[in-house]
């Protein structure tokens, strides 16, 4: 082989390697740049898959917002629309009461009882109109023709603004400050006497709100009317209407002034011309120790409200950290006429009667006191250690009969003309929902000598189990 | 019945008292506006809100605070159909509007005449958005449709845009076959072919296309496309105007039932009226929409290039029409996205 043929040899054999080499990396190129678009064919599928995962999420999540929300709580069972807009709570309390009176010689009342049973339906309708409903099957309570027992609440509110609001229906009369108190948060197991000179509940319309950021309550109404003490929803005896009005102010509320903060005074009042059957009082073990001469015989004498009824009560209380101080005062005057015969019969005259108490209260586990119940701060467990909150609690409370009232329109052997009652205390508080009250109670009554309730003191241990929610 | 007379004077004086007490507080009381808005409107009426509420105190000395509420239009309009209390709508289209008043009344069957421009105070039109470099060469809507283009649309039945987009690409089709309805729903039916998610909103397009990197073009609003291209994502991607698109006219009004319930009927029609000034034209062209007042669409000229843009109603008819024919069920879209999937 000549050296020309050798190198043209040398040659093609070195452009064919070159060729082969050049070729397979070309391959390898193609073969990276097809795995590259596969990668991003496979990224662009997986990112659709997680993008839609995504979607099923966000789906999911905007269902649940507009499903309704069931809830059970402290505050009783709630179902309500995923806007908050419609809303129906499920509430109510029950008070399994005893009554023991001491040496009193009485037979047939020392008794257990069920004081309230109520269930409460209430709720709210398109956001700002709010309804309740509350029945009463407590021991007692039936149905009657004004249905005054059972049905103890009916009524629509409605919210146009936290200012303005009106309210129809069945409800308490804007007026009493303890009877304005819930029947479950009460300090002692029956009201004092203020309450049996005001109004209960009763039907009519009510305008009422809360100015200046909640520290100051107005309500004014007009209601057909009630004794004192009574409650209604149905008017029998006269076309008359009352009007009431309720002021009543909490100036520190919206301080930091903790001193200052739980102050609230207030004043109440009612006008109306009233006529029909009037109310006996009770003491604070429910018994009665005055009655207005009544009968349906034709020669005995019968007393009736026949005429103006007004009534006026200051109000205040002051809570402070663990410290609840309450007052009230009420004077109700109502014209009353002897409609019966016998003696006195045709008279009238013009009554006032008066009222007051004071209470003070203390929770020793360190709670903060309120007219709106005690929380406690660690509810009563026995395997957990908490005892709930303890409160003890002192009341003392009168109730003075016109003296014009005697003899003509009562009768001063059987009915007392005043009442002194002072009432002690504990409470404990169990949880939210459940407490106990233990009572002592002593009450004198000043005449009346001819009535075993009245000629003597009523000492008294009232006694509840309470479980609200 | 006999009623006494200190019964009266508390009548007559709490009837006083309601009448002048209610109108003291509505007059002093601050006020809450609602504006129920489509998808990519955020920004703008995060500008435009404040600009009104100064507007207003000057004016009036009341304070106003305007809430916003956004999503798809015509599930925006259900919503509202279905008792969210919007004072306004602003929403992608008349359509949407116009199902206020055919499902609920909340508003006058004529209500486009209540504002210059059929209550559209600014305008828009769909173009595209593509990644650096634009690796698929899209520059019409024929690319849209070949095979490995991944295009990146909203739901027709729940987005506005997405009726926009679905609309342009049909003139368009429409337009290159002379006219050939059936030729224009088979382009559509191989545009959809490239679509592997529907957003039920333009900015969960936007989501998809810019935050979670799905597809290679996105149909949006000239507006929203330009906002990421020009101002949140600069250098990423690139805009492409189509040959041809469609003029959009996103509109507004008040929900009168709403606002007649709430007292806010004043404010709310000046705060509509308040997108027509020169300040409300300015902060919509700042926000890239094409502003309907022409000494402003002058001024910000530059940022929007020339391109030819039909109407709904000279080429569908109308919306009433588009909707009837496209988009309710039964119609082209139903037929063609369920042969697409």
């Amino acid at each position: 082989m000549t050296n020309k043929t050798r190198k043209v040899a040398l040659t093609v054999s070195a452009l064919s390697t070159l060729w082969a080499a050049n070729s397979a990396l070309a391959q390898e190129s193609e073969t990276i740049r097809e795995l590259k678009s596969q990668v991003q064919e496979l990224d662009q599928k997986l990112r659709v898959v997680e993008r839609r995962l995504e979607f099923e999420r966000e789906a999911s999540s905007e269902k649940s917002k507009s499903a309704p929300v069931i809830s059970a709580g402290a505050g009783g069972f709630s179902f309500r629309s995923a806007d908050t807009n419609f809303v129906l709570k499920l509430r109510g309390y029950i008070q399994a009461d005893s009554r023991w009176f001491i040496d009193d010689g009485i037979d047939a009342n020392d008794t257990f009882l069920l004081r309230r049973v109520r269930p409460i339906f209430e709720g709210t309708v398109f956001d700002k109109y709010d309804f309740r409903v509350m029945l009463d099957f407590g021991s007692g309570v039936s149905s009657s023709a004004a249905n005054n027992g059972f049905l103890q609440d009916a009524y629509l509110n409605a919210r146009f603004l936290p200012e303005f609001q009106l309210q129809f229906g069945k409800f308490k009369e804007p007026v009493g400050l303890e009877r304005l108190q819930s029947g479950a948060n009460l300090l002692f197991v029956e009201r004092a006497y203020p309450t049996q000179l005001l109004p209960n509940r009763d039907a009519g319309v009510q305008l009422h709100g809360e100015l200046f950021t909640g520290t100051l309550n107005y309500a004014v109404g007009i209601f057909n009317g009630v004794a004192d003490g009574g409650s209604g929803d149905f008017e029998t005896a006269d076309d008359e209407k009352d009007g009431a009005a309720r002021l009543f102010a909490q100036p520190f509320r919206n301080t930091d002034n903790a001193a200052l903060k739980g102050l609230g005074i207030g004043l109440a009042g009612t006008y109306g011309n009233q006529e029909g059957a009037l109310r006996s009082f009770v003491s604070p073990g429910q018994q009665r120790f005055f009655a207005y001469r009544t009968s349906t015989a034709a020669t005995a004498p019968n007393v009736e409200a026949d005429g103006d009824h007004w009534r006026l009560s200051p109000q205040g209380y002051y809570y402070w950290g663990p410290l609840g101080l309450f007052g009230e005062y009420a004077i109700s005057s109502q014209d009353v006429r002897q409609v019966g015969g016998g003696a006195g019969a045709g008279e009238v005259a013009e009554l006032r009667h008066t009222a007051w108490q004071v209470a003070a209260s203390y929770v020793l586990t360190g709670e903060e006191n309120s007219w709106r119940g005690i929380t406690p701060k660690r509810p009563f467990n026995l395997s957990g250690g908490g005892w709930g909150a303890w409160e003890i609690a002192a009341r003392y409370s009168e109730l003075d009969i016109d003296d014009d009232t005697f003899p003509i329109f009562a009768n001063p052997d059987t009915s007392a003309t005043g009442a002194r009652s002072w009432t002690i205390g504990v409470n404990w508080h169990l949880n939210r929902n459940v407490k106990f009250n233990l009572n002592y109670e002593q009450t004198d009554f000043e005449g009346g000598d001819q009535n075993p309730i009245t000629a003597q003191k009523e000492h008294a241990i009232l006694t509840r189990a309470q479980v609200s929610f | 019945m006999k009623i006494p007379t200190p019964i009266k004077a508390l009548l007559v004086h709490g009837a006083l008292f309601g009448v002048v007490f209610v109108t003291f507080a509505a007059a002093l009381k601050p006020v809450t506006l609602l504006n129920v808005s489509y998808d990519p409107t955020r920004e703008l009426y995060e500008q435009i809100n404040p600009a009104f509420a100064r507007h207003w105190k000057e004016k009036s000395g009341q304070v106003v605070t305007v809430k916003q509420s956004h999503g798809g239009s015509s599930k925006q309009a259900r919503a509202v159909i279905d008792g969210l209390q919007a004072d306004v709508v602003t929403l992608a289209l008349a359509y949407d509007i116009d199902a206020l008043h055919q499902n609920a009344k909340l508003i006058p069957k004529d209500w486009q005449k209540r504002l210059p421009n059929n209550s559209a105070p600014y305008t828009s039109t769909l173009i595209f958005l593509v990644r650096k470099g634009n690796p698929k060469g899209i520059k019409d809507w024929d690319d849209l449709i070949k095979p490995g283009v991944s295009v990146i649309t909203p739901n027709p039945k729940t987005s506005g845009a997405a009726r926009w987009n679905y609309l342009a690409a049909w003139g368009y089709a429409l337009r290159k076959n002379n006219g050939d309805q059936k030729k224009a729903q088979e382009f559509l039916a191989s545009l959809f072919k490239n679509v592997p998610v529907l957003d039920s909103g333009a900015r969960g397009s936007t989501i998809t296309f810019v935050d979670r990197g799905i597809g290679d073009v996105l149909i949006n609003w000239e507006n929203d496309i330009l906002l990421i291209a020009k101002k949140e994502h600069v250098g990423k991607y690139e805009v492409i105007y189509p040959s041809v698109s469609i003029l959009a006219e996103p509109t507004v009004s008040i929900v009168d039932k709403t606002v007649d319930k709430r007292g806010t009927r004043g404010i709310a029609e000046a705060y509509l009226q308040f997108l027509y000034s020169d300040e409300g034209q300015e902060i919509a062209a700042k926000n890239f929409y094409r502003a309907q007042s022409p000494k402003v669409l002058e001024k910000y000229a530059a940022q929007f290039p020339k391109v030819e843009l039909f109407t709904i109603d000279e080429v569908f008819g109308g919306w009433q029409k588009a909707q009837k024919t496209h988009f309710n069920d039964g119609g082209t879209f139903d037929a063609i996205y369920q042969g697409a999937k």
